[in-house]
């Protein structure tokens, strides 16, 4: 085949074509691994953070969740339905009880805070008086003393506060650990995240939180270069930001999201059960809920099974006031059972026959907050209403139901019946039990009990783990099922979505991950 | 001239009181809708000691109309306030039990000022693909009405139309960005993550802009002064480019105030929060959620400013175009 000047010039001129229009759309067409072009990880948070760093002044889980990053504990618990007391050493080696009111950690040496000062026992004595305090964190049992005995070696002492120290055993896998030195520097403890986690906050970028891997990290530096916390408000835009590469872990997912993600390749779903129970509070201190028939009586109306099938993939059955992951999470033999039978009977007795009489009833729940709440209120309403309860169905967005939820320190709270979760980062059973329903807080359902109380106080004053557990299990537990404050609807799984190649990642209960480990295959 | 400056002291003194109005209902609302902006600042912890005590230090618990005074007082020195929820590294902060009031928080200005350049970026490539899709098929369907092409303009109009943005959104960031890999979408890294978003503002823009060129070009297609031209022997063309065009201009500009306006209200708003792109929208959609108070109305008082102009300077335009509008 010759070529001649005139064909030599026609593909000359094709090709040159082709070339121009496609070093044109360069800049706009972008490469299929665009989200992976480096060792950094991009997480999607669907909850801001409260631009305040030191971990005593909020109790937002998306803040706990970048914590996890940042700051060392002094252990850590899996938290896993097959043994929720598991317990590994991060800042300490060991532990040992000394007596009821003395608990001893030994700590490990050659670890160094972010600013590079050593950690030493002088930093767990100043996190732990400092947010011990009244009013500090939400998560501390109470005051404590912290006596530092060598430079590795510190006592928590409980007995000038009346509580035993074994309440810290659990609790202990949830504190970050302060620099003693940023402590005494108010402002610096707020202005700077320095811990002794594995990855080392470096700026701000708008929205976005940019880590680095923290060369000095006791257990080695991380595989990974770099970590982002980015907040995307919207679920959908999460998932769309992890399958387009804009994002390698997304939090948050809609079952349905969950299940549109198991047919997508490049990326797994992570299911966690979660510390969280997912609660139908009862007003206890406003009518006509202030009569425990009638609580059991709504109890008795609502068909649990019913609401885990909408749930779906984000639900996990649980019959119990506590996650099964958390210490005194098994099922209850008494816990109320849908019976139509004995909730017309019981509402009868009550003085309501046929729920004849009974005001009408505002259930006020919230959405865009917690998976599909919206749809499984309406399941609710609908089975009272088929029991004669009048219901009416309050959603708010989150703002407002905020506003809502907890009791007023003055008049009447808001609606008759609230939805509200609680998820806690430790086995600790009593991080649920005493806000909830202990007399002395009852932040909710504003029940005042004796019975109740005792038993509470009775479980946190025992020093013995197991047998506190069968007080909780045996008499506090049976209690709660008679009296019914609250129900617990069911257990609450975490939903992650990830990028498939991203190996090593641990998923903790309470929302953070674990990346020391973690690097793309 | 003096038309132009009674003009303008008419229309905009007829501007101000409108967005005062506006300025006045937005501010009235938000304190009427449940929701305690100081609630989402310290979080659902906080006592209600603490959270009386910031909301008194910011002045949200004295009468509305007092509050409104200092808020326009404010206003005439050039100062939109202090966001609530942002801070100054631009990162949304809310739920701290410890919040130090407003000290660290950003000034509502700025953060319009750092947004507004991607939203007008994204509006600008919108309204390009828009035109440059609608004014050939517009002008094509005006001059054919029973056309096949007019029969397509209607049909695509009529389909844009019904599409709903939040659906094609989704769509196209999984059939383009997700599929095909051809675009990103999410957040903003570049121009190209621009490309996306505009041309779902395009696609609405598009159904409105066809209808009413075509509709508009067919109308002065039956004036007598065309048919008039063509016997004095001007040629069609002629009268196409230099008549017909320029006289169907006049309701295009005053289409393009108002879808302005839909622009910057609407759709926008919606496409950003969904591309996560950092623009006035994305600002304004989280202040919502979030009950940032100052962003709101600061956003509410620019944009209806904004719309004001924008109509003020259409109908200035169209007065030049068509002297008898002066009278």
């Amino acid at each position: 085949m010759t070529t001649t000047r005139r064909s030599f010039l026609k593909k000359s001129a094709a090709i040159t074509g082709v070339a121009a229009s496609s070093s044109l759309l360069s800049p706009f067409i972008r490469t299929a691994s665009a989200g992976q072009s480096s060792n950094s990880v991009v997480f999607a948070s669907g909850e801001p953070l409260t631009g305040n760093w030191d971990p005593t002044s909020h109790t937002i889980l998306g803040q706990i969740n970048f914590e996890g990053y940042v700051f060392g504990r002094l252990t850590q618990t899996p938290m896993r339905a097959e043994d929720p007391s598991a317990i590994e050493f991060e800042l300490a080696t060991s532990y040992k009880l000394i007596d009821e009111n003395t608990l001893e950690y030994t700590l490990r040496q050659g670890v160094t805070f972010h600013n590079g000062a050593p950690f030493t026992a002088a930093d767990v004595k100043a996190t732990m008086e400092y947010s011990s305090q009244p009013g500090k964190s939400a998560w501390y049992p109470g005051q404590v003393d912290v006596h530092v005995v060598s430079d590795y070696v510190v006592r928590l002492d409980t007995s000038a506060y009346g509580y035993p120290a074994s309440a810290y055993i659990l609790l202990a896998s949830f504190l970050p650990i302060m620099s003693a030195a940023d402590v005494a520097d108010g402002d610096a403890l707020s202005q700077v995240p320095n811990g002794t986690g594995p990855f080392k906050f470096v700026e701000q970028r708008g929205d976005e939180s940019v880590l680095v891997a923290f060369d000095d990290y006791y257990a080695g530096r991380p595989m990974l270069d770099e970590f982002r916390f980015a907040y995307m408000g919207d679920a959908n835009t999460r998932v769309l930001a992890l399958l387009g590469g804009e994002a390698d872990i997304i939090e948050r997912l809609e079952p349905e999201q969950h299940d549109t993600l198991l047919t997508k390749e490049g990326v797994r779903v992570n299911r966690t059960v979660s510390t969280e129970n997912k609660y139908l509070h009862f007003r206890c201190n406003k009518a006509p809920f202030d009569d425990p028939r009638v609580r059991m009586a709504a109890c008795n109306a609502i068909d649990r099974s019913i609401i885990t099938e909408v749930m779906g993939a984000a639900g996990h059955a649980s019959s119990s006031y506590v996650s099964p992951v958390k210490l005194g999470g098994g099922d209850i033999a008494n816990y109320p059972t849908y019976d139509p039978e004995n909730c017309q009977r019981l509402l009868a007795e009550a003085g309501f026959p046929g729920g004849q009489g009974l005001p009408e009833i505002e259930y006020i729940t919230s959405t865009g907050f917690y998976p599909k709440t919206k749809e499984y209120g309406e399941v609710i309403a609908a089975l009272m209403a088929e029991q004669g309860f009048n219901v009416k169905l309050t959603v708010l967005e989150t703002a407002a139901w905020l506003e809502r939820i907890y009791q007023p320190e003055s008049g009447e709270p808001a609606g008759h019946m609230v939805d509200v979760g609680w998820a806690t980062g430790s086995p600790e059973p009593d991080l649920v039990l005493r806000p909830m329903w202990h007399s002395s807080q009852s932040l909710i359902t504003g029940i005042k009990d004796d019975e109740l109380d005792a038993a509470l106080d009775k479980e946190q004053a025992e020093g013995d783990a197991a047998k506190r557990l069968d007080i909780i299990a045996d008499e506090f537990m049976p209690l709660m099922a008679e009296k019914v404050p609250s129900l617990s609807l069911f257990t609450s799984v975490l939903i992650h979505g990830v990028r498939e190649n991203l190996e090593g990642a641990y998923f903790y209960a309470n929302g953070p991950i674990d990346l020391s480990k973690a690097s793309y295959t | 001239m003096a038309f132009v400056l009674s003009f303008l002291l008419r229309r905009l003194s007829q501007g101000l009181v409108i967005i005062l109005l506006v300025g006045f209902v937005i501010f009235s609302l938000l304190r009427i809708i449940p929701g305690d902006p100081v609630r989402m600042m310290v979080g659902p912890m906080a006592s209600e000691e603490q959270v009386e005590e910031i909301a008194a230090e910011l002045g949200l618990r004295d009468p509305m109309v007092v509050q409104f005074g200092r808020y326009l007082f404010q206003l005439s020195q050039g100062d939109l306030g202090k966001s609530f929820i942002k801070n100054k590294s631009g990162a949304s902060s809310a739920g701290g039990r410890e919040s130090q009031g407003l000290d660290n928080k950003a000034n509502v200005l700025d953060l319009i000022i750092s947004t507004v350049p991607f939203s007008l970026q994204l509006a600008g490539l919108g309204i390009a693909f828009a035109l440059l899709f609608s004014i050939p098929l517009g002008i094509a369907a005006g001059l054919r009405p029973s056309g096949i092409i007019a029969k397509i303009a209607f049909a695509i109009s009529s389909i844009f139309v019904s599409l709903p943005n939040i659906w094609l959104a989704i769509l196209l960031i999984l059939v383009i960005s997700t599929n095909l890999q051809w675009l990103p979408a999410i957040g903003y890294k570049g121009f190209s993550y621009t490309i996306l978003p505009a041309i779902i503002l395009a696609v609405e823009l598009s159904a409105v802009i066809v209808r009413a060129l075509s509709s508009s070009v067919t109308a002065i297609m039956q004036e007598s002064y065309v048919q008039a031209g063509v016997v004095r022997g001007l040629s069609m063309g002629h009268m196409i480019r230099h008549h017909v065009l320029r006289n169907s201009s006049i309701p295009m500009l005053n289409l393009f105030g108002a879808q302005l306006g839909g622009l910057l209200l609407g759709s926008m708003f919606v496409v950003e929060y969904i591309f996560n792109y950092p623009g006035l929208g994305l600002l304004t959609i989280n202040a919502v959620f979030q009950r940032d108070f100052p962003v709101i109305q600061g956003v509410a008082i620019i944009t209806t400013a904004v719309l004001v102009l924008i109509n003020i300077i259409v109908d200035l335009i169209s007065a030049g175009i068509d002297r008898r509008l002066q009278y």
